[in-house]
Formats: structure tokens, C-alpha cells, sequence
């Protein structure tokens, strides 16, 4: 999202997962591209978007406790061909939010974040100026 | 046998990809009040599926046939959607309706509204539909923009407050999820830096202060994401675009230079602090010279600094609220088009500026008592038809701290 992250990453992404140089992959065509590479072609969508399912890289996502609806989710997008990728995927989302907001470790790591942070970087000097309103039940010092 | 292995292993090359485009979108149809945003470009550069467009900001436009300016939005989302609804720019579902217009929105969406980052996404969502129509949607630095940045949180709303705690829970839940694919770069933690307590800052509104200082900060999440692709200081055919007024030294040091700069301070390339011709009240982003009430305006100065920008023969601000509504001064130089309509300063009436190639200036409002003729300044033979504009009372401004 960063602004020399999104200049330098896609074309060494594109590099690297590029099987065949000649075929430039777009965010739509990508699993079919990836699913084609065989010559399995009688293989329902479905079937291709079920295979995606068993890449190591979500088994943890997949096995969590919102495994089944993060699944859900996944699928749908994968499988989703409208503009705004993901749009017909309102229901299994809201049914993947509801799932977190009622087991909000489901996807946490062992380590805690707060632990971490205090290790890896140093609290910096921060001016800031609280809102206004916090501040009238407070004492009346700092004001600008 | 072993095809099938190749296959599903070629398969996995693609998916932590795929999982981190999925995470994206879960997050931003989270925290966007459920939008989904249309990717960008998808034909023009298929190498680049993902990549957001990159960033070279444009300072000098040339005259569309349509333009419509929108003044200062701050947090409220309903508005700013009558305010575009004013001028067809949506249709019924929200959608962009401009075709090729070009819109231009002066800045101040942040603080006193409580739906900032609902704004910033539509927005952001209009401005993609837009690009794909043939129009454009420019959005811009107010002061606002650069107060929060650096941290002034004086007019942040309890909800506005609330509304980025809850974008930074659904946030730091989709690096979670990016983090337990191993193909995927461990995401930074956005809270990296900031300090677990500040003097004067009550407990119970510490999350909210903290996940506010994480996106917006230079470099933060939302900053990178919406500000950095804000201009500072625009020039659309003949109108020349700033949030609080321009200086002549301003367009001596350049425009192109001072929009890079915004931007690169933004990105968190410069420090901590915003350059200095975005503080204090002789400020691009705090100017209040030309949008005072008139007898306090600086015409001269301001005809001065017209000649400087070529071609230019007026400048459209936003900054102070116009309680009559849209107006012009200084012979049609100074426009002036912050409406207040937020809720959180003013509640007034939506109204936005249009600019025809061919029939040129108007004001389009929801004020009952000129929606019949739309102000009937226009004059169709005319393209200096807005000095008719002015309200019959002559116009009237509130003064605000910011």
C-alpha cells in the first residue's frame, strides 16, 4: 500500500510467478491461469477454486476457528468475476465478520502484538493534542 | 501423478497473492461501511493487477467541459453524498453518474463529522469509477488534513474518534491473517513507535488515540492510502484551486513543488512535521485573505497573484463558511464555496459550484428558494454571469477557529 512498496513490488511479484513470460496474468484471470496450467480442463471452477483451498500457505486460516466461513469467503472471491472483485461476496463476508467478532483470537498468533512491539521499536516523541471535548473534564492546561 | 502435483503446486504459487487481494478487500468492505472498491485500470496495465496508480500527482489540468467544485465535507457522509447528488455526479445507488466531468473537492473531510473514513473510501471509490467514465475526481488538502497528520486532534467528533478504533481492530485483523501464510512478507505493525500512554490523554479514549495516529500519520495506513494522492494547490483551465488561499511567494516557490512536497511528507519521506507553507495563518491550507467577509478581502493582492499563474483568472477556495451560500468577490476572482454543510459546523444547505465550458459559471443548491432557477445567475450569453450570483443581502461569513 506504501507508496515505494507499490512501485518496486508487482513487477518482481509478476517476475517471480510468472510461469510463461508470454501470458500476463491480471488479478481476474489469476486462478484460472493458475488452474489451466495443467490439462485438466474438464475441471469444474469449482473444483479448481476447492484444489486453491488446500495451499499450504491458508491451512492456518483455513483450520482457525472461522476456518469454515473464512473458506466460504475465500471461495467466493477467488470465484467472483465482478468489477469490484468481491461484491457478490456480501454474505459469506458478513458471515466471516460475524464469526470474528464472536472469536476475536481467531486468527491471532501466539505472541501478543502489544509484547512485540515493545521489543521491536521504541516509544518516539509524540506531540499530539487531544480533542477538545476530552479535555474539558480534565484539567485546563494545554491549549494552542 | 506427478502433473497432478505440478499442477497443484503451480496452483499455490499464486495464493498468497490472491489471500493478500482477499485480506484487502475483506478489510476495506469492513471498514467502509460495506464498499467494494473497482480495481483500478484493469485492462491498461494487466503486469500490475494489483497496484494502486502510481503516484505522479498532476498539478495543471485543462478545462473540461463540465467542472463542479465541492467545499469542506468534514465527516458527514449524507451531505457530502446531497452535495453530489445536487450536481448528478451519483445516481440512486450511489454510483458514479458524472460521466466525464471533472470534480474538485477542496479539502477539509476530516474532524467535526464522525464518517471520515466512510467519506475517504467513497471518495476514493468515485474517483475509480470516474477515471473509468472519462472523468475525474481530484480531492485536495485542507487544513484539516494537515492538522491531523501531525497529530492536532482538537476537532475529532467521539464517534470520528470510534470510527478509526474500529478501523484499526479490522486493520490489524487482516495482517493477522496475511501473517499465517508463509508466502506473504510479514506485515509492519502500524502501531510501531507510538507510545502506550500520553500526558493529558484520558484511558478510555487511549485506543482511539493511538489507531488515529496510525493511520494518519506520515506513512500511516489511511494516509498512504487516500491524502498522499491529494494536491495541495490545483490549476483547472482557467481557476486555480487552494483550501485557503494563495500567497504570491507561494507561486513563486511552485505549485508542482509544493504538491510533491505534501505528498512526500505524506508518504513519510520528510519528517514529522508538515512544511511550512502548509502552518500558520499565512498558510496555503489557512489563508483567509480572500474568503473573509468582502470589505476585509484582499482584492488587490489577490489580482496580483492571479498575474503570476498564467491564464488563471480566479481562485476557488474553501476554508470559511459562506452562511449565504456560494459567492463571489473582488470583481469574480475570490469564489468562494465552503458551505459549511457539515452537521458538525454549520449544517448548512449543500451547494456546489459549476463551471461549463460553454455556458460557464453556477451555482447549483438545494436551497428551496432558488431551486426553481438554480440562483438564476446564469446568463447564457454571458460567461461572466457570476457576479449576478451574489446573494441580493451581499454575503456574510462565520468566523471559526479552524
Amino acid at each position: 500500500m506504501g507508496q515505494a512498496q507499490s512501485e518496486v513490488a508487482p513487477s518482481d511479484t509478476a517476475d517471480q510467478m510468472e510461469p510463461h513470460p508470454s501470458s500476463s496474468p491480471s488479478m481476474e484471470s489469476l486462478l484460472a491461469e493458475a488452474v489451466a496450467y495443467g490439462n485438466d480442463e474438464n475441471e469444474s471452477v469449482e473444483a479448481k477454486a476447492q484444489k486453491a483451498l488446500e495451499c499450504p500457505c491458508i491451512a492456518d486460516l483455513r483450520n482457525g476457528p472461522c476456518g469454515v466461513q473464512f473458506s466460504e469467503s475465500f471461495l467466493c472471491f477467488l470465484k467472483s468475476t465482478s468489477e469490484e472483485k468481491g461484491s457478490d461476496c456480501v454474505n459469506p463476508f458478513v458471515a466471516l465478520q460475524n464469526c470474528i467478532k464472536a472469536n476475536p483470537d481467531a486468527f491471532s498468533k501466539d505472541i501478543l502484538e502489544e509484547d512485540e512491539e515493545k521489543k521491536e521499536e521504541p516509544a518516539q516523541e509524540y506531540n499530539i493534542i487531544p480533542p477538545i471535548w476530552s479535555k474539558e473534564s480534565q484539567s485546563p492546561k494545554s491549549k494552542l | 501423478m506427478e502433473n497432478k502435483e505440478e499442477n497443484q503446486k503451480e496452483l499455490c504459487k499464486h495464493i498468497p497473492n490472491l489471500l493478500s487481494s482477499f485480506v484487502d478487500t475483506f478489510v476495506d468492505f469492513s471498514v467502509s461501511g460495506g464498499l467494494f472498491l473497482p480495481s483500478q485500470k484493469p485492462s491498461l496495465d494487466p503486469q500490475k493487477p494489483h497496484e494502486e496508480t502510481p503516484l505522479s500527482l498532476q498539478t495543471r489540468y485543462p478545462a473540461p467541459d463540465r467542472l463542479i467544485a465541492i467545499g469542506d465535507l468534514h465527516g458527514d457522509l449524507e451531505k457530502s453524498k446531497q452535495a453530489l447528488r445536487l450536481a448528478g455526479l451519483i445516481d440512486g445507488s450511489d454510483k458514479w453518474a458524472g460521466g466525464s466531468a471533472t470534480v474538485v473537492q477542496v479539502g477539509d473531510v476530516l474532524d467535526r463529522g464522525d464518517d471520515e473514513i466512510k467519506i475517504l473510501y467513497f471518495l476514493e471509490k468515485l474517483r475509480r469509477e470516474a477515471m473509468k467514465d472519462g472523468g475525474n475526481f481530484v480531492t485536495m488538502n485542507g487544513n484539516h488534513e494537515i492538522m491531523n497528520i501531525e497529530g492536532d486532534f482538537r476537532y475529532v467528533t467521539k464517534l470520528g474518534l470510534k470510527e478509526f478504533e474500529d478501523w484499526a481492530y479490522w486493520y490489524c485483523l487482516g495482517n493477522e491473517m496475511k501473517s499465517l501464510c508463509a508466502g506473504l512478507e510479514k506485515p509492519r505493525n502500524m502501531y510501531d513507535g507510538i507510545p502506550m500512554n500520553f500526558r493529558g490523554v484520558d484511558s478510555q479514549i487511549l485506543h482511539g488515540i493511538r489507531a488515529r495516529i496510525a493511520a494518519l500519520r506520515p506513512n500511516g495506513p489511511i494516509a498512504n492510502k487516500f491524502l498522499s494522492k491529494n494536491v495541495t494547490v490545483l490549476v483547472v483551465g482557467d481557476s486555480i484551486f487552494v483550501h485557503g488561499g494563495l500567497l504570491a511567494r507561494h507561486v513563486e516557490y511552485g505549485l508542482e513543488r509544493i504538491n510533491e512536497e505534501v505528498r512526500d511528507w505524506i508518504s513519510g519521506l520528510m519528517g514529522k512535521a508538515a512544511p511550512r507553507y502548509c502552518r500558520g495563518r499565512n498558510a496555503v491550507v489557512w489563508l483567509r485573505k480572500y474568503s473573509d467577509v468582502e470589505k476585509n478581502c484582499d482584492c488587490s493582492m489577490l489580482e496580483h497573484v492571479l498575474s503570476t499563474v498564467p491564464g488563471v483568472k480566479r481562485m476557488i477556495m474553501g476554508h470559511t463558511i459562506q452562511v449565504d451560500g456560494i459567492n463571489v468577490v473582488c470583481n469574480d476572482r475570490a469564489v468562494r464555496i465552503d458551505v459549511g454543510l457539515s452537521k458538525g459546523c454549520g449544517d448548512g444547505l449543500p451547494e456546489v459550484l459549476e463551471i461549463n465550458q460553454n455556458s460557464g459559471l453556477r451555482v447549483l443548491t438545494s436551497n428551496p428558494l432558488y431551486q426553481r432557477k438554480n440562483k438564476s445567475y446564469l446568463n447564457p450569453d454571458s460567461k461572466e454571469g457570476l457576479g449576478l450570483l451574489i446573494p441580493k443581502s451581499g454575503s456574510r461569513q462565520v468566523e471559526v477557529k479552524a
